[in-house]
C-alpha cells in the first residue's frame, strides 16, 4: 500500500483511536518567562488568529512570548530572511519542496533524535512523516528537519445540498457524470463552477490543484511520480492531455462564475462565496479540505454545505485516486524556546485546539476524534479508506523555483488565454533552467 | 482684474474637469469606507445614496423554537436586526425562484407547511405536523434597503485588525528615520560646503553618484550585516533601530545633496566674520547655520518623513512580519490580498494609513513644495 | 513590544546621534581652547567628526551592497561558485527579461511624458485662476500617499466581476452603462501595462505641475502682459512665450520623472506582482533574488541593469545642472 495511504487513512481514522505518549489533556513545558519565539509563515486571516491562539496555549505553559507573522508573498519573502540568517525561529512551509530548499541553503537545523521519536511514536504511519520531512541540508546530508503541522486532503467538491435539492440534482459519482452535470446546470440557466486563482503572490496555485487531480485520474500514478520528478517532461503530451481538461472546466466561460477571466483575478478566498450568494453565482467548488474557514460566517457544515469526492472517469479504470497534502514546521535556530515550541505542537493540545474550529486534518494518534468541528470531517475518511491510489501534492514537491514559482504563473497564463503547449514548455524551460 | 471672456471659461473648465478626473478615485475611496460593509461588495460606491437591493438567504429557526396555537405548530421569527430600515419586496422558498412571492402571500413547502412574512422581516411558520429539523428551511429574501453610512468600520480597524498597532509602528519607523538622516547629514553636508579636506570633491561625487543604486540592490547584503552584526551582540537582526538606519542609509544621498545645495546658497560672509572672532566650526554650526536652515530642514524633513511613512519593501525586509513590528503599507498590502470579502476593512485601512501623510501635506503644503523644488528651478 | 518599551528605543536612538555630535564637539572645543587655540589637529580631527557618521553609513549601505552585488553576479545562485559571464548570458537570452526592459521602456515613454505634459498644462490654467491653489492641492494630493494606497484606490475603479454581476469597480460601471461588456483590466495583455501607468501618472503628475507653477513665477509678468495687450490669444502666448522660457525647467522634470520611474516597483508589485506580463525589472529582480529558492547570481545582473539604466540619464541632469550653474 501507497505509503501515503497509510499516512492519511491514519489520520482521520486513528484520531479516533488515543494510543499515544501522552496523557492526554493539556500541555505543560518548562519554565520560559522571558524567551521569545517568532514564528512567520503564509496563513492570514482567519488561520492566523487560529495559530494565534494556539500560540497562547504556549504561552500560558511556559511563560514565553510567541508570534506569528504571515504574507502571501511568503515564499518570497522567506528567502530573503533565510538568504541573510535573519529568518523566523519557526517557518511554516506550505511545502516539502521550499523547505528542501531551505534545508540545501543551510537555513534549517536538524530537530534531533527526540523530535523524531515523537513523530514516530505519536502520527499515524510515523516514518511516512519523517521521510517527507527529512531533508539534505548543505552538505548534502540528510537531517530530519521539519514536522508536518495540519494536513489536508484536496480531492474534494463542495457544494450545497439545499441547492441541489431545489433543482433536483444529484452527486455524480462518475467523471462523465460530473461533466454531464455541468452542462445540464449550464442548460438550467446555472453556473457550475466557481474557481479562483488569486492569492497574493502565490497566485495560480488552485489551478496546480486541479492540475495534480487531473493528472491522477488521466495517467497511472508512475506517470504522476515521473512528472513529480521531471523524469517525464513536463511538456510531455500527456500532461497537456490534462491541462486541457482543466480548460475544458476553466476556460469555458459557460461553467465558470464570471467566465474565464475572472479565474484568476479571484481571488480563492472568495471563490468559494459563489455557492451562498442568492441566487447562486455557482453550484459547485474544487477545492482542499481547508476551505471552510473561508465560508461566509454562520454557514454549517452538513447543513448549509457539504461536499462530495471529485470524481475518476469510469473509462480509464484508474481506481479512484486521492491528492492531499501538509505544511510543516521547521527551525532555523536549536534556542530552547524554539525546540521546545516544535515539541509543545507534537502534543495533542494545538491539534485539538484547531481540529475544533475546523479545516483542519492530522496524523496525530493522540487527538481526542469527538473534538473534530463536524461529522463532515469525519467523512473525510470515507474518502481516504476508499482510495485505491495517493499522492501527495506535486507542486509542494517539485523544487520551488517550480512549485512555487513557473508551474503557478504558468497556469495563470494559461487561464489568461496561452496555449497549453506554450506554458508547458515555459515550465519545462524552467526545470531545465536549475538542473 | 478677472476676465469673464470665453477663454477664461473655457480654461475653468478644462482645469475643473482635471480636477474631478484627478479626486474622483480618492473619493470613491471615501465614502466606501463610509458605507455599510453589506453593501460594499454587492454595489459600487456611486450608488451609495440611493436605495440598495439586496437579496439574502436566511434560515428559520428550527424544532427547539416551535409552539403549540389550535392545531398548529408554530415558529415565528424575525430576520432582521432591529432598525436595520430593510424593507422585503419579495420573497422565495427555493434557490431556483427566489422571487417567487410578495409580501402577503402565502408560501408552500413541499412537506405543505406554510410561511408568511411581511415587510419588517417577521415571518411565521406553521405546520400540522411537529417540527423535527434543529436547523429550519432557507427562506429567500428581496429588500430595500436605504442608504447608510457609518462609521462601524472605522471602529472596527482601528481597534482591531492590528491597524492601530500598525500606525504606531510606523510613527516608530518613520520619525528617527528622517531625523536621524537630518542629524547626521546636515554635519557632513556641512563640511562638504565650508570645509576643506583631502578627498572632498571625491567624497561629493561619490554621493551624487550613490543616487544611482536601486533599493532593492542593497537589502541582501545589508540584511547579512545585520544578521552577523546581530550574532556577535546577540541581538535580533531585524528591529526598528536596524530600519532607521537602512531608512538613513538610503537617503543620505538626496538629503546631503538638497542640504547642500542650501547651504551654499547661504553668504560666505557671515561665517568669515564668525571664523575671525574665534568661533570653532561647531558653534558656527549651531548658532548661525542651524536657525538659519529651518524652512531647509522642515522641507527635508517633510519628504523624507513621507517617504520613510509611504515606504513598502524596506519596512517589509528590515522588520519581521508581527503585529509588534509591521508597518502600515505592508499591513495594508496584506489586506489587499486577503480580505476581498471584508472590503470595509480594506477601504477604511487604506484611509487610516493615509491621514497622516494627507495631514502633513495639507498643514505644511508650502514647505513640501519647497522642498521638491529645490534645486530643481533656476533662483 | 509594548509601546513605553517603542517610544523609549525611539528616543534612545535620536539621543545617541545627537549625543555624539554634541559631546565630541564640544570636547573638541574645550581642549582646543586649552591649549589655547594651538592644538594642530583641531580641523583634522573636526573634519572626521562631522564626516564620520555619514561615511560609515555611506559605506556600509551604499558603496559595500554594489561591490557586493557587482561580485555576486558573476557567481552562482547560492554566491557560492564562480560562473563568470554565465548570469549576464543567461539575462540575454531570457525572454522576461527582454519583456521586462521593453515593459520599462514603455513606462519611460509614456509616464514622464504624460505627466509632465499634464503638469504643465495645469500648471498654466491653474495660474490666473482664483481657485487655482485649491485645484492644485487637489492634484497634487496623489504625491502625499503610498503607492500601497493609490493601489487600494484604483483596485476600486478596476475591479472586474462577470457580466451578469453587478460591477463594482467603476471603470466597468462606465462601460457596462455605455453597453458593454466589462472588462478585467488588469489582465488584460499590453493595456494593462497601460492601466498601471495612468496609476503612476496620476500620482507624477502632481509632482511636475508643483515645479512648474513655481517656475511659472519667474517669467518675466511685463512680456505676457505686453503680449496679451498687443491681442496674442492665450495659445500663442503658451506656445511662443511660456514653453521656450520653462525649456530647461521642463527638461528637469522630465528627466527628474524618468529617474523615479525607473525605479518602479511598489505599484506593481502591489497590484499584479508583475503577473500578466506587467512586470518591470525591478519585479523581475525581486522575483529571481528571493522566489523559489532565490538565485542571486540572476538577481544581481538584473540589479547592475536597473542601476545601468539610471546612470546616463542622471548623469545628464547633473551636466545640466553644472551647467546652469556654471551660467
Amino acid at each position: 500500500m501507497n505509503k501515503f495511504i497509510k499516512i492519511l487513512l491514519a489520520t482521520i481514522t486513528s484520531s479516533f483511536l488515543s494510543f499515544s505518549a501522552f496523557a492526554g489533556g493539556h500541555y505543560t513545558g518548562p519554565d520560559l518567562s522571558g524567551q521569545k519565539v517568532v514564528m512567520f509563515g503564509p496563513w492570514l486571516s482567519p488561520e492566523q488568529e487560529i495559530m494565534r491562539e494556539v500560540g497562547a496555549i504556549f504561552e500560558k505553559a511556559t511563560g514565553a512570548t510567541f508570534e506569528y507573522g504571515g504574507s502571501d508573498s511568503f515564499e518570497q519573502q522567506v528567502m530573503i530572511d533565510l538568504k541573510a540568517g535573519s529568518a523566523a525561529d519557526l517557518v511554516v512551509f506550505p511545502q516539502p519542496g521550499l523547505a528542501a530548499n531551505a534545508a540545501a541553503m543551510g537555513g534549517l537545523v536538524p530537530l534531533g533524535d527526540d523530535i523524531e521519536q515523537m513523530v514516530l511514536d505519536n502520527y499515524a504511519a510515523g516514518q511516512s512523516w519523517i521521510d517527507l520531512s527529512t531533508y539534505a541540508d548543505e552538505n548534502g546530508k540528510d537531517q530530519f528537519n521539519a514536522i508536518f503541522f495540519r494536513t489536508n486532503v484536496k480531492s474534494l467538491v463542495w457544494y450545497s445540498p439545499d441547492n441541489f435539492e431545489d433543482n433536483g440534482y444529484e452527486v455524480p459519482s462518475t467523471m462523465e457524470d460530473l461533466i454531464a452535470l455541468s452542462d445540464q446546470m449550464v442548460a438550467d440557466g446555472n453556473t457550475p463552477w466557481c474557481i479562483g486563482l488569486g492569492s497574493g503572490a502565490a497566485t495560480g496555485w488552485p489551478a496546480t490543484d486541479w492540475m495534480e487531480d487531473i493528472m491522477l485520474r488521466t495517467h497511472t500514478p508512475d506517470v504522476y511520480d515521473m512528472w513529480v520528478s521531471n523524469e517525464m517532461p513536463f511538456n510531455d503530451p500527456r500532461v497537456l492531455e490534462a491541462m486541457d481538461v482543466f480548460g475544458s472546466f476553466a476556460l469555458n466561460d459557460d461553467y465558470v462564475n464570471g467566465g474565464s477571466k475572472a479565474v484568476a483575478t479571484t481571488d480563492f478566498r472568495d471563490a468559494p462565496n459563489g455557492l451562498f450568494t442568492s441566487p447562486a453565482e455557482c453550484m459547485m467548488h474544487r477545492q482542499a479540505s481547508f476551505i471552510p474557514a473561508f465560508f461566509p460566517e454562520g454557514v454549517e457544515a452538513g447543513v448549509d454545505y457539504d461536499f462530495f469526492y471529485f470524481p475518476a472517469f469510469s473509462t480509464k479504470d484508474l481506481g479512484t485516486p486521492v491528492l492531499g497534502a501538509g505544511t510543516l514546521v521547521g527551525a532555523t535556530n536549536d534556542n530552547p524556546a524554539t525546540l521546545e515550541f516544535i515539541r509543545f505542537l507534537m502534543h495533542p493540545e494545538p491539534h485539538e485546539y484547531w481540529m475544533a474550529k475546523g479545516g483542519f486534518l492530522t496524523p496525530h494518534k493522540g487527538v481526542d476524534g469527538s473534538k473534530y468541528a463536524s461529522d463532515t470531517f469525519r467523512k473525510l475518511g470515507e474518502i481516504l479508506t476508499g482510495a485505491t491510489t495517493f499522492r501527495f501534492d506535486a507542486s509542494d514537491l517539485m523544487p520551488g523555483a517550480i512549485g512555487a514559482g513557473s508551474f503557478w504563473t504558468g497556469m495563470v497564463d494559461y487561464t489568461n488565454g496561452k496555449s497549453a503547449k506554450e506554458v508547458a514548455d515555459g515550465i519545462q524551460a524552467s526545470w531545465d533552467a536549475i538542473k | 482684474m478677472r476676465q469673464f471672456s470665453l477663454t477664461s471659461i473655457l480654461s475653468q473648465l478644462l482645469l475643473l474637469f482635471f480636477v474631478i478626473i484627478w479626486i474622483i478615485p480618492t473619493f470613491g475611496l471615501f465614502i466606501s469606507s463610509l458605507r455599510d460593509k453589506e453593501l460594499l461588495s454587492i454595489s459600487g460606491w456611486w450608488t451609495s445614496l440611493t436605495t440598495t437591493e439586496i437579496n439574502e438567504i436566511h434560515r428559520m429557526l428550527g424544532m427547539e423554537y416551535q409552539i403549540q396555537e389550535n392545531n398548529y405548530y408554530i415558529i415565528k421569527g424575525s430576520i432582521f436586526e432591529d432598525n436595520s430600515g430593510k424593507k422585503i419586496t419579495s420573497f422565495g422558498i427555493t434557490s431556483k425562484k427566489i422571487n417567487e412571492f410578495s409580501i402577503g402571500d402565502i408560501a408552500i413547502f413541499k412537506d405543505n407547511s406554510e410561511v408568511t412574512i411581511d415587510e419588517n422581516g417577521n415571518y411565521v411558520w406553521k405546520s400540522k405536523t411537529k417540527f423535527t429539523k434543529k436547523k429550519g428551511k432557507r427562506l429567500f429574501t428581496t429588500s430595500l434597503s436605504p442608504p447608510s453610512f457609518t462609521f462601524d468600520n472605522y471602529k472596527e480597524v482601528l481597534f482591531k485588525e492590528g491597524i492601530g498597532r500598525a500606525f504606531v509602528n510606523t510613527l516608530a519607523v518613520a520619525l528617527p528615520s528622517t531625523l536621524i538622516p537630518l542629524i547626521i547629514c546636515s554635519f557632513f553636508a556641512y563640511a562638504l560646503t565650508w570645509m576643506k579636506f583631502f578627498g572632498r570633491d571625491t567624497l561629493l561625487a561619490l554621493i551624487i553618484a550613490s543616487l544611482v543604486v536601486p533599493l532593492q540592490m542593497s537589502l541582501i547584503p545589508i540584511l547579512t550585516i545585520y544578521n552577523d552584526f546581530g550574532a556577535v551582540f546577540g541581538v535580533a537582526a531585524k528591529s526598528y533601530p536596524g530600519v532607521w538606519m537602512a531608512h538613513t542609509g538610503f537617503g543620505l544621498a538626496s538629503t546631503t545633496f538638497l542640504l547642500r545645495n542650501f547651504l551654499k546658497s547661504l553668504p560666505n560672509e557671515m561665517m568669515e566674520a564668525a571664523k575671525v572672532d574665534g568661533a570653532s566650526h561647531y558653534d558656527i554650526f549651531l548658532k548661525i547655520i542651524l536657525p538659519l536652515s529651518i524652512p531647509a530642514f522642515a522641507s527635508i524633513f517633510i519628504l523624507q518623513f513621507l517617504w520613510c511613512w509611504n515606504d513598502l519593501l524596506v519596512g517589509l525586509v528590515f522588520l519581521d512580519q508581527v503585529p509588534s513590528e509591521i508597518i502600515l503599507t505592508a499591513k495594508l498590502k496584506e489586506l489587499l490580498g486577503s480580505r476581498g470579502e471584508n472590503w470595509e476593512i480594506l477601504t477604511t485601512g487604506a484611509f487610516v494609513s493615509m491621514t497622516v501623510p494627507l495631514f502633513i501635506f495639507f498643514a505644511l503644503q508650502r514647505y513640501f513644495i519647497r522642498g521638491l523644488v529645490a534645486g530643481s528651478v533656476k533662483g | 513590544m509594548s509601546l513605553l518599551n517603542l517610544s523609549f528605543i525611539v528616543l534612545l536612538g535620536i539621543l545617541i546621534f545627537v549625543s555624539y555630535f554634541h559631546f565630541s564637539n564640544s570636547f573638541l572645543d574645550s581642549y582646543n581652547r586649552k591649549s589655547n587655540g594651538r592644538f594642530k589637529f583641531e580641523n583634522s580631527i573636526r573634519v572626521v567628526i562631522f564626516i564620520l557618521p555619514a561615511f560609515i553609513v555611506l559605506f556600509i549601505f551604499i558603496l559595500y551592497p554594489v561591490f557586493e552585488t557587482v561580485r555576486l553576479s558573476f557567481y552562482d545562485k547560492f554566491g557560492r561558485e564562480f560562473v563568470g559571464l554565465y548570469n549576464y548570458k543567461w539575462a540575454i537570452d531570457d525572454p522576461e527579461f527582454r519583456r521586462s526592459i521593453l515593459n520599462n521602456l514603455g513606462w519611460l515613454l509614456i509616464v514622464p511624458t504624460f505627466s509632465t505634459f499634464f503638469g504643465l498644462v495645469i500648471a498654466n490654467l491653474a495660474d490666473r485662476i482664483w481657485w487655482g491653489s485649491i485645484a492644485k492641492s487637489i492634484i497634487f494630493m496623489p504625491m502625499a500617499i503610498s503607492f500601497v494606497g493609490a493601489g487600494v484606490i484604483w483596485k476600486f475603479v478596476y475591479e472586474y466581476r462577470g457580466p451578469e454581476n453587478t460591477q463594482i469597480g467603476l471603470l466597468n460601471a462606465v462601460i457596462v452603462s455605455f453597453g458593454y461588456e466589462p472588462q478585467a483590466w488588469l489582465t488584460i495583455p499590453i493595456w494593462n501595462n497601460v492601466f498601471l501607468m495612468a496609476i503612476m501618472i496620476w500620482i507624477q503628475t502632481g509632482l511636475a505641475l508643483v515645479i512648474f507653477s513655481a517656475a511659472l513665477r519667474s517669467i518675466p509678468k511685463e512680456m505676457i502682459e505686453a503680449s496679451r495687450i498687443d491681442g496674442a490669444s492665450e495659445l500663442k502666448i503658451f506656445f511662443s512665450i511660456i514653453v521656450p522660457y520653462l525649456e530647461q525647467t521642463i527638461l528637469v522634470i522630465w528627466t527628474l520623472i524618468t529617474i523615479i520611474v525607473l525605479r518602479i516597483f511598489d505599484i506593481i508589485f502591489a497590484m499584479t506582482n508583475g503577473e500578466w506580463q506587467t512586470g518591470v525589472l525591478a519585479n523581475l529582480m525581486y522575483d529571481w533574488m528571493f522566489r523559489g529558492g532565490g538565485d542571486s547570481g540572476r538577481g544581481s545582473v538584473l540589479a547592475i541593469v536597473i542601476m545601468l539604466g539610471v546612470i546616463p540619464i542622471l548623469l545628464w541632469n547633473l551636466y545640466k545642472h553644472k551647467q546652469e550653474q556654471n551660467i
